[in-house]
């Protein structure tokens, strides 16, 4: 890596100079790395990620949550309970998490405890123990969050419509938490360590740090730690697309929630670099997006009728295509209503389109918005994680607010027309509903 | 930063405006001198953004039965506009704001309400106008009121469907028998129901001022320009025409251990022990929330060990609360599959009988007071970051709170932390609450 101060990297005004100048990017060892040093006193947020690619058609997904939870219960050199000393009498920070393809850890230290963090990241990615007993505890605890997700209306309405959207061996498919459980109850340690062993490898690792960290130091540090992983060798499908299936909708019926959860959406057969995205994007957010929106300005400040209400574009990635979701929270005696008017207005946005007025306020919304996410170091390497997952090269951060002014207003009425439906929405509804 | 350097770096106009009242811990406050509004200044360029928040010194302690939920449901109406800032003109808040890329919004709680908003520095301006019009220009109409009581109602309803949610508001509202901590802050709903825009005009015009409010501002910012900005918008608001009401209501000494049960349809258990705690300000707190790190953060703290790894609890949480009036020191377990509640419960117990027995070790000590050390580093990651623990320390009492929080942490040693066990954690003063859930069995019906 170049020998370039973090003091050069730097400006504190409001002209900072494009992030591609400002990170730093190598390899290091098999890992990739992103180094952005900021003006921040002592403390240093990291992410990383790399791909596991679980059999979601035979869900292995599950067992790759399984291994994922267990990854800071013990290496095969140091147990639990050491490790969490040296990590906790810094006050480190530091998780692992899954999404399907990805898993991915996140943390945050003070600059001066990192030689001593990644060292004990790279043990607990490589060499975790899978002691037969924490297996036992991980199996428990995976199964309280499976059944404590059935107590929640929100959670429940979702996956109800994944389960509408998506085939089974699609990454953004939810089980039924009951098929889980009953799944999770036949695994065994060993199914644990043989995916660990199969699949976990530092398959596009990419390693973020942001904040007050000098770049020569960590690229040593990562070189010797996780870029010295190998990769597994290991693919497996996935299915890219969303179900053909016609419109329809799924109730799940909860006692005792006054409040309904109802999620509706149709797959969106677009790609994150597709050309239409950032239209359909910005459209999204007119109806959607924020408070300022139209869903929440008629729905809720108009009609009263909700808390919350938004559209989004969901698990819409580079590899696979997502669908086009709203979600809507409807007290039990507002339901029919509540669908009702939310499908009204969408109704509406598709027929008429946007005008040019919230064309030119939503741009400037996402753009600015865009800065206020920059404004931290969780937030910087977030975003600079996210965007190399995608492929894109560090400059795409500084050209997306430039994509987005550009848009004309027949670019994105056109792309409205083309993708957005609302007469082929399932719907999905969770909670107490009115007989 | 010394006071007498503070004072020769701000321009006459400013000095004339603004009495400098202390600095500490790289933040200036200030008084503006016509009608008394406090104002902290945190200039911090790491990023070209800035945070603008207010925050009043009021909350749900400060309502009366018949009014809970006052606080928040203002809250809500603020947002309906002023004649100049309203959706008719085009010009609704949340639209002036969030077209320039705001995160912009408003929170309630016990002691305090703030309205804050995270944007790009160029427009710090209209963040300040837009808050100094709403403080005294606020429309609560009717018509806003009806359209906004559903609203905060399914606000209540999505409350109502977390156990969880539930099991906490019925500790404070059993542990708390004589004082406004007794209710939700949202609110009972036959209030939020019936709460008329009279009755909410009247808390509007009693705690909505200048006097009653300071004003913070983090991030990127000069610092005359800004207080130039805070005195050409809030200068010509008056002072308050009639001092605040004081909340004189004293919880009554509790004389005994109180239970409390909420059933619900759910899965798993989850237990609540609270116990009488003092004010945020009080050095008693300090050793409380080190108490509170050693037993709960990390897999080493002493609940972590005793309970979830051994499989009885899958959360465990422990937090002393640091509000304006005493509080509650409590822990929140959530029951792992098959364990019930008199075990965790009894298991909660042997720790803090060891704690109230031995104390902390050294170790335990310092690694507590690390992980708040480096918690309070994080917090200081961008401006929204420090806003919201800024905002806390202000309900307190004392916005020094804020700075001044690791030195009071430093101080702390293991005779404190045995002494506030042994005063704090006893039976008398102990609530105890249980989530028991009632079994469903959802099924889908495609």
């Amino acid at each position: 890596m170049p020998d370039r101060t973090a003091a050069r990297l730097m400006q504190t005004t409001t002209r900072l100079k494009p992030l591609a100048e400002r990170v730093e990017t190598c390899t290091a060892g098999a890992a990739r790395l992103l180094v952005l040093p900021t003006p921040v006193r002592s403390i240093v947020s990291f992410r990383g990620s790399f791909k596991t690619y679980p059999d979601f058609a035979a869900g292995t997904d599950l067992v790759q949550d399984l291994a994922v939870q267990l990854l800071d219960k013990g290496t095969r050199r140091r147990d639990r309970f050491a490790i969490a000393e040296v990590l906790e009498n810094r006050g480190v920070e530091l998780d692992f998490h899954t999404d399907g393809l990805w898993v991915r850890f996140s943390g945050r230290a003070l600059r001066d405890d990192l030689p001593e963090v990644i060292p004990i990241l790279t043990e607990q990615l490589r060499e975790p123990l899978f002691d037969p007993g924490e297996f036992e505890k991980a199996k428990a605890h995976l199964a309280a969050s499976l059944e404590r997700s059935r107590e929640s209306t929100a959670a429940q309405a979702s996956a109800a419509l994944a389960r509408r959207l998506y085939p089974r061996a699609h990454p953004n498919y939810r089980p039924d938490p009951a098929d889980d459980l009953a799944r999770l109850a036949a695994l065994t340690v060993d199914d644990v360590r043989a995916f660990h062993a199969r699949h976990f490898g530092a398959n596009d690792l990419t390693i973020v740090f942001v904040g007050d960290v000098d770049p020569g130091t960590v690229e040593a540090l990562v070189r010797e730690g996780p870029g010295a992983w190998t990769p597994a060798a290991v693919q497996a499908p996935f299915a890219e697309r969303g179900r053909a299936a016609s419109p329809g909708r799924t109730v799940v019926p909860m006692p005792d929630k006054e409040n309904v959860d109802v999620r509706m959406g149709h797959p969106l057969p677009v790609r994150r670099q597709d050309p239409a995205f950032i239209p359909l994007y910005v459209a999204n957010y007119i109806l959607g997006g924020n408070f300022s929106a139209r869903l929440m300005s008629t729905v809720r400040d108009e009609m009263g009728l909700t808390y919350g209400i938004y559209s989004t574009l969901y698990g819409v990635t580079t590899e696979y295509e997502g669908h086009w979701q709203v979600d809507v929270t409807l007290s039990r005696e507002n339901v029919e209503r509540g669908v009702e008017a939310t499908l009204a207005e969408v109704r509406r946005f598709v027929e008429a389109g946007v005008t040019r007025e919230e064309l030119d306020e939503k741009k400037t919304t996402i753009t600015g918005r865009f800065k206020v996410d920059l404004a931290t170091t969780g937030g910087l390497a977030a975003n600079l994680l996210r965007n190399a997952e995608r492929g894109f090269d560090v400059g795409y951060l500084d050209r997306f607010p430039g994509e987005v002014e550009a848009l004309t207003l027949a670019q994105v009425n056109e792309a409205v027309q083309a993708y957005f439906d609302p007469g082929r929405f399932h719907i999905a509804l969770a909670g107490s509903l009115p007989d | 930063m010394q006071l007498s350097e503070t004072a020769q770096v701000l321009p006459e106009d400013v000095t004339e405006a603004f009495a400098f009242v202390e600095a500490s811990g790289g933040i200036e406050a200030y008084r503006l001198r016509s009608n008394n509004l406090h104002v902290l200044l945190l200039p911090e360029a790491a990023a070209p953004v800035v945070t603008f928040m207010v925050t009043y010194r009021v909350g749900s302690r400060n309502e009366t039965t018949g009014l809970t939920g006052a606080t928040h449901f203002l809250e809500h109406l603020m947002f309906k506009g002023t004649e100049r800032f309203s959706k008719e003109r085009g010009t609704s808040i949340f639209n002036v704001l969030q077209r320039v890329g705001a995160q912009v919004n408003a929170t309630t709680w016990l002691d305090r309400t703030n309205y804050y908003a995270l944007l790009p520095r160029e427009h710090l301006a209209l963040a300040v106008e837009i808050e100094a019009d709403r403080m005294r220009n606020a429309r609560i109409r009717e018509e806003d009121l009806e359209s906004e009581r559903t609203v905060i109602l399914n606000e209540l309803d999505r409350g109502e469907n977390e156990p969880l949610r539930k099991l906490y508001h019925a500790v404070w509202s059993t542990a708390f028998m004589a004082h406004p901590y007794h209710h939700p802050t949202i609110g009972w709903r036959s209030d939020v129901e019936h709460v008329s825009a009279e009755g909410l005009r009247h808390f509007y015009d009693t705690f909505y001022w200048p006097d009653n409010a300071t004003v913070s501002i983090i991030g990127d910012f000069d610092r005359s320009e800004a207080l130039r900005l805070v005195h050409r918008h809030f200068g010509p608001i008056p002072p308050a025409p009639a001092p605040v009401p004081e909340v004189y209501t004293r919880e009554p000494e509790q004389r005994g251990e109180r239970c409390i049960v909420v059933r619900q349809a759910g899965r798993l258990g989850a237990v609540m022990v609270a116990f009488k705690s003092p004010p945020a300000l009080d050095p008693d707190a300090d050793a409380l929330d080190v108490l509170a790190t050693a037993l709960a953060t990390g897999k080493n703290s002493r609940l972590y060990r005793h309970l979830t790894d051994r499989g009885l609890t899958t959360h465990l949480y422990a937090n002393a609360s640091r509000l304006r009036d005493p509080g509650l020191f409590f822990i929140l377990a959530m029951l792992a599959p098959d364990q019930t509640h008199a075990g965790v419960e009894a298991a909660i117990e042997e720790v803090l009988d060891t704690v109230r027995r031995d104390g902390l070790t050294e170790t335990e000590l310092a690694r507590a007071k690390n992980q708040l050390r480096a918690r309070e580093a994080f917090s200081r990651d961008g401006p929204y970051a420090v806003a919201t623990q800024l905002n806390e320390a202000i309900a307190a009492g004392d916005w020094k709170l804020y700075t001044t929080y690791l030195d009071r942490i430093e101080r702390v040693t293991a005779t404190d932390v045995r002494r506030v066990a042994q005063a704090y954690l006893v039976e008398d003063r102990r609530t105890v609450g249980r989530y028991v859930p009632i079994p469903d069995s959802p099924t889908a019906d495609a």
